[in-house]
């Protein structure tokens, strides 16, 4: 049973230096209490995705120009301005990447929390008050009471996370977007951030999409994977097939990308080169007819240049949208 | 055993001259400023009990020197400088404080609303620059010509020009509030329009609005005398320091206190005014305020 489904989903800019295609016809759906992730390098379109389902788009630029978004059956694309601010922060809510500037310097913690719960709960002042130390208590914030009245200067950069996690779960929401929640925390911190969320997600119940560029996040907390590339959906399958058996030969330079200690690091007295994907993002503004990493793919043919290849389904739930993909596959083996 | 408990209770005794003493160390600027405005502001409260009557004259007793009986002399109408001079600091602060007050007021509603939003921005801000466009003294001095002089209408003359200086501030200042992360994850929970303006962007404009609040205090003080310099101030009968400096004008070669005294108050009020500022400015500023 899925709780939210995207249906070819395509946001534009619309620049000076023409029509920036920042997500171009992407599709997929979120379960019941599901995580999932979204991967990919800096501007592939996770994050335009993210602020596009909750209509966060900035209009003087943006637009989502095609698709739907279904969240309970409703097309989060037709509803007005006013049903979807009841649904921000309330059954959709996201948390943002910057822990250190994403609460208001000039209120209290305490108020920043209690007024979400205040405006979507309809409670009084007390209430929310109330509901906002029992939700420090529950992201694990020592001495919630006195840390009600502190304001965000006087709190680390993990604090003030588990602060935004607290706010963003604080009206019970059905999905929580999570736009590289750890990026800006150190890798001690991390850890303990994606524990926090794991845990909390399961007592809460609600449904996590986490946006990251790093994998190690995804092994960690994701159940399924979708990997962009320049505003498309490349790849999606459950984690364990796609770290055992990728697909996409973009996810493969993903998955090869990643700094390992494991493997021998000197081979013949030199070290191995830590494996890079050759070539550049295209540039989003020119339509690209056929697969968008064609340029920099080793396997690349004319039909990958010039024909949008086709979702192929290997086991069930993997699907990858390459020409060759039992190429790619032969040279694995 | 006793000795230790001793100093520990003397430390606790000390402990709180000693915080004011650190406050001071810390901003002497602004101490230094706000205990001149003080005295100030106690002169001009108390002027009848500290000054006799600022307009009654003694032909008998033109153009005194500073004495023992005149402490800052007479005019050339046997008025006491020293009287007309302390009425004269009730002018000059109503005049700051007043403009300050209501420019900051004006400006900041104009502000926020030009900051918000794009439509409204576009026309108020042209009709600002036009305001800024007009010299300020110009301004005041057409306002009361087509007015009868007065105080009020010289208030509202200085108020004029002064409020573009805010709008400007306020909206600049709105306008990159308006960016930051957490006004996108105020929007992102919900927030709607006037409650995201007023709740989470109007407290980020405060402290540098108070501090230019200052500037606006220390200026419309010296527009005023300016005005009143010119006679086209407040009106001649009420004692200011423009009026004092005026009027002393044509004997300045005779009777030099009349004109250099009343000068001299003026000049130290705008500096204490200006003090302060710039100690708000030092404190308010977070990037500064941490290194200290």
């Amino acid at each position: 049973m899925s709780i939210l489904q995207v249906r070819d989903l395509r946001t534009h800019f619309f620049t000076q230096d023409g029509v920036v295609r920042a997500v171009d016809g992407v599709s997929f759906e979120v379960g019941l209490g599901e995580t999932v992730a979204v991967v990919g390098e800096s501007g592939c379109g996770k994050s335009v995705t993210a602020l596009s389902i909750l209509r966060l788009i900035p209009k003087e630029t943006g637009r989502i120009v095609g698709g739907e978004i279904l969240f309970n059956g409703r097309d989060l694309t037709k509803l007005s301005e006013e049903e979807m601010r009841s649904i921000r922060g309330h059954e959709i809510s996201m948390i943002f990447q910057e822990p250190m500037t994403s609460l208001n310097p000039v209120l209290t913690i305490g108020t920043q929390i209690a007024e979400n719960v205040v405006r979507h709960k309809g409670v009084s002042w007390e209430e929310a008050r109330r509901r906002a130390k029992e939700m420090l208590e529950l992201v694990r914030i020592a001495d919630p009471e006195r840390r009600l009245d502190e304001y965000p200067h006087q709190l680390s950069g993990g604090m003030r996370q588990r602060v935004m996690i607290a706010i963003a779960l604080s009206c019970d929401p059905k999905i929580l977007i999570a736009d590289e929640p750890t990026t800006a925390l150190d890798v001690t911190i991390q850890a303990q951030i994606l524990d926090l969320m794991i845990e909390l997600k399961k007592k809460i119940n609600a449904a996590i999409i986490m946006i990251t560029h790093d994998l190690g996040v995804v092994a960690e907390t994701a159940q399924r994977v979708i990997v962009m590339y320049a505003g498309r959906k490349v790849e999606e399958a459950p984690i364990e097939d796609l770290f055992d058996n990728p697909m996409h030969p973009y996810t493969r330079g993903l998955m090869a990308a990643i700094p390992r200690l494991d493997i021998e690091a000197e081979v013949g007295g030199r070290r191995t080169r830590l494996h890079e994907i050759p070539g550049m993002v295209p540039v989003l503004t020119k339509p690209i007819p056929g697969c968008a990493f064609a340029p920099r793919c080793a396997f690349a043919t004319d039909r990958c240049r010039t024909q949008a290849p086709p979702y192929v389904e290997s086991t069930p739930g993997h699907v990858a949208a390459c020409w060759e993909v039992d190429r790619v596959r032969e040279m694995a083996a | 055993m006793a000795a230790i408990a001793e100093a520990s209770l003397s430390a606790a005794e000390t402990r709180k001259p000693r915080a004011i003493w650190v406050a001071i160390r810390r901003n002497p600027t602004i101490f230094v400023g706000s205990l001149v405005l003080a005295v100030l502001a106690l002169m001009a409260i108390f002027a009848p009990l500290i000054a006799g009557d600022p307009l009654r004259m003694a032909p008998a007793e033109r153009l005194r020197p500073p004495s023992e009986t005149w402490w800052f002399g007479t005019d050339q109408f046997g008025r006491d400088v020293f009287a007309r001079t302390v009425y004269g600091a009730r002018v000059s602060l109503i005049v700051g404080i007043t403009v300050a007050l209501a420019a900051s007021a004006i400006g900041l509603v104009i502000g926020l609303v030009c900051g918000y939003s794009r439509s409204v921005d576009g026309i108020v801000m042209r009709i600002m620059d036009g305001i800024m466009a007009i010299p300020s003294i110009l301004l005041a001095i057409a306002l009361i010509t087509l007015t009868r002089p007065g105080l009020a209408i010289v208030l509202v003359a200085i108020i004029i020009p002064e409020v573009p200086r805010i709008v400007r501030l306020v909206r600049s200042v709105v306008l990159s509030i308006r960016e930051q992360p957490y006004i996108e994850s105020a929007i992102a929970g919900g927030t709607r329009g006037a409650k995201l303006l007023f709740k989470h962007i109007l407290p980020n404009t405060v402290a540098p609005l108070i501090v230019q609040a200052t500037y606006v205090c220390a200026s419309a003080m010296l527009v005023e005398a300016s005005l009143s310099f010119l006679g086209a101030g407040v009106p001649p009968e009420i004692p200011s320091w423009g009026n004092i400096i005026s009027q002393g004008r044509s004997f300045f070669q005779i009777a030099p206190w009349s004109i250099l005294i009343p000068g001299a108050f003026l000049t130290v009020t705008i500096l204490a005014v200006n003090l302060v500022g710039d100690g708000l400015r030092d404190r308010l500023d977070p990037r500064l305020s941490r290194r200290m």
